[in-house]
C-alpha cells in the first residue's frame, strides 16, 4: 500500500506534468500560424510560480527544470539559460515562502512580477555579455505585463480545480505534517 | 522527498548539492550552446524530430476540430455568400437570356437564308430599329431608307413569313406597317382551296379574314399565302395559316414571329406593266426603275439562295 501522502504527492508532480504537455501542445498547435505579433501570457511559469508559493514539494527543482528545457529545445530559445533563471529564481521562493505566507495576494503578485523582471534583466546581461541577439524589450515587457495579469486567474484555476491553497502559519495537512 | 520535517532536514544538504549541480548543468548547456552553436542546434533538431513527431497523433483530433469551428464560422457568412450567389444567378441567367435571343437570331437568319423567294425578287435586309406601336397603330421603324433605295409599298418578310409592308419612307429610315395593324389590309389566297380573300388587320394579333367567297372551302390549319392581286404585294409569300375563333370568324395565325422582330427583309418588288387598255401591252410607257441595274449585283447571295 503506497503512503497516501506520496501517492498525492506523485500524482500532483503529474498533473503538473501534464499541464506543461498540454501548454506545450497548445503553443505548438499551428492554429495562429506563428503570425501572432502579441504575446500571449507565460501560463506555464505563472503556475510553476503559484504552485511553488502554495504546495513547494509539488513542483520539485527537478521537475521545473525537466519542463523548461524542453521548452528551451521546442521554441529555439538559448539553450540552459532560461530554465537556469527558472530554478534560482524558484529556489529563491521556495526558501522564503514560509516567512511569506502572511503577505497578501496583491503583494504576492508584485514580488512574483518582481522575480520576474529581475529574471528578465538577468537574462538580458547575460544575453549582452555573450553576445547573443535578445528579443525585442518591448515584447518581453509587454509579455510579463500579461503573465502578471493572468497571474490571479491561474491561482484561482489552482485553487477551484485542484485546491491548491496558500497554507496558513504552523498550518498542517491532513496527514498531520508541516506544511 | 521526505515525510515529515526532520527528514527534509535531513535532507536539505542533499538537495542543495542536487540544486547546485543542476545550476551547472545548465550552465554547462549553456556555454556549449554558446561556444558550439552549430552541433547544439544539431542537438535540438534530433530532439525535436524525435518529440514533436508524437504530436501527429493529437493533431488529427485538433485539426478536425478547428475544421468544424471554420464549418461553424461559415455559417455566419452564409448569407453574404447567399446574396453572391443570387448576384451571380441574375448574371448568369441575363446571359442566358442573351444566349435564347442569339439562338432565336441564328435561326431566323439561317431562315434568311434560305428564304426561298421569286428570283426576280430581290431585297433588302434591315433591322428593327424601335417598336413605335401602339395599340392602335402596328408598325415598326427600320434602318432602312430611301437611301437603300425603299419604296412605299414594298412588302417586308422575317425568316418565316410576311410582316407587313412599308408606310412611310425616310432618308435612313422607314417605317413598317404590320399586318396586325387596322389600316392593313392585303389580298390573300387560302392555299387548298385556292380561295382569294382580304386579311384586314385589327389591331389583334391573328387578323380576321375578309371578303371570301365560299367559307366552307376553308378550315383551320389552311395555308395562307399573298396572291399579289392588286400589284401591291409579289404573290406567294407565306402569311400564316387560318384559325377559327369561338365564334366562328376565321383569322390568321401570322407565320412572322412578332414577338422577336429583329431582322426583316423588304422585298423590292418592280411594278408590273399595267394594261390599261387593249393596245398597251407590247411596251412599258417608261424606263424601268434607276435602282433595277445595281439591284442584282447587291443581292447576288440571296437571288442564288433560290436555286
Amino acid at each position: 500500500m503506497v503512503d497516501p501522502l506520496t501517492r498525492s504527492r506523485a500524482l500532483h508532480r503529474l498533473l503538473y506534468l501534464g499541464i506543461a504537455a498540454i501548454v506545450l501542445f497548445l503553443r505548438l498547435l499551428p492554429v495562429n500560424g506563428g503570425a501572432s505579433s502579441f504575446p500571449g501570457p507565460d501560463l506555464m511559469l505563472a503556475l510553476t510560480f503559484a504552485w511553488v508559493m502554495r504546495r513547494d514539494d509539488y513542483v520539485p527543482a527537478l521537475l521545473i527544470v525537466l519542463v523548461y528545457v524542453v521548452e528551451d529545445m521546442v521554441f529555439f530559445r538559448p539553450i540552459g539559460l532560461w530554465p537556469l533563471l527558472v530554478l534560482l529564481a524558484t529556489e529563491w521562493l521556495r526558501r522564503r515562502e514560509e516567512s511569506l505566507r502572511d503577505l497578501p495576494f496583491l503583494f504576492e503578485t508584485a514580488l512574483i512580477g518582481a522575480v520576474w523582471l529581475a529574471m528578465l534583466v538577468a537574462q538580458r546581461l547575460v544575453l549582452l555579455v555573450t553576445f547573443v541577439e535578445p528579443l525585442p524589450l518591448g515584447l518581453e515587457l509587454l509579455r510579463l505585463l500579461m503573465t502578471i495579469a493572468a497571474y490571479p486567474l491561474v491561482v484561482a484555476f489552482s485553487k477551484l480545480a485542484f485546491g491548491l491553497r496558500r497554507a496558513a502559519l504552523g498550518e498542517v495537512d491532513a496527514f498531520g505534517n508541516r506544511l | 522527498m521526505a515525510t515529515n520535517r526532520e527528514e527534509e532536514d535531513f535532507i536539505g544538504p542533499l538537495r542543495r548539492i542536487l540544486i547546485a549541480v543542476l545550476v551547472l548543468l545548465l550552465t554547462g548547456a549553456f556555454l556549449f550552446w554558446r561556444i558550439d552553436s552549430p552541433r547544439a542546434e544539431r542537438m535540438r533538431a534530433l530532439f525535436i524530430d524525435r518529440f514533436v513527431p508524437t504530436f501527429d497523433w493529437a493533431m488529427v483530433p485538433v485539426t478536425k476540430t478547428l475544421d468544424m469551428i471554420e464549418g461553424f464560422q461559415s455559417y455566419n457568412r452564409i448569407y453574404e455568400q447567399n446574396q453572391e450567389l443570387r448576384r451571380e444567378l441574375r448574371r448568369v441567367e441575363s446571359w442566358e437570356e442573351a444566349a435564347v435571343q442569339l439562338e432565336q437570331q441564328n435561326a431566323k437568319l439561317r431562315a434568311l437564308n434560305n428564304l426561298r423567294l421569286d428570283p426576280k425578287l430581290t431585297s433588302v435586309s434591315g433591322v428593327v430599329l424601335a417598336d413605335s406601336g401602339s395599340p392602335f397603330h402596328q408598325s415598326v421603324l427600320l434602318n432602312i431608307g430611301s437611301r437603300d433605295g425603299i419604296v412605299d409599298g414594298w412588302a417586308a418578310v422575317d425568316g418565316l413569313g410576311l410582316v407587313g409592308r412599308i408606310a412611310g419612307v425616310g432618308e435612313t429610315t422607314s417605317r413598317l406597317l404590320l399586318l396586325t395593324d387596322s389600316s392593313s389590309r392585303i389580298p390573300v389566297t387560302i392555299m387548298p382551296a385556292g380561295q382569294r380573300a382580304i386579311v384586314s388587320g385589327d389591331n389583334s394579333r391573328f387578323p380576321p379574314i375578309d371578303f371570301l367567297v365560299s367559307p366552307e372551302l376553308v378550315r383551320p390549319g389552311d395555308r395562307v399565302v399573298s396572291s399579289g392581286d392588286g400589284g401591291v404585294f409579289p404573290g406567294g409569300l407565306p402569311v400564316g395559316e387560318v384559325m377559327e375563333t369561338r365564334d366562328g370568324r376565321l383569322r390568321v395565325r401570322l407565320k412572322a414571329d412578332y414577338e422577336q422582330l429583329d431582322f426583316v427583309r423588304v422585298l423590292r418588288s418592280h411594278p408590273k406593266e399595267r394594261v390599261e387598255s387593249a393596245g398597251d401591252l407590247i411596251l412599258p410607257e417608261e424606263p424601268v426603275q434607276p435602282p433595277e441595274p445595281e439591284a442584282p449585283a447587291e443581292e447576288a447571295p440571296a437571288g442564288g439562295s433560290d436555286g
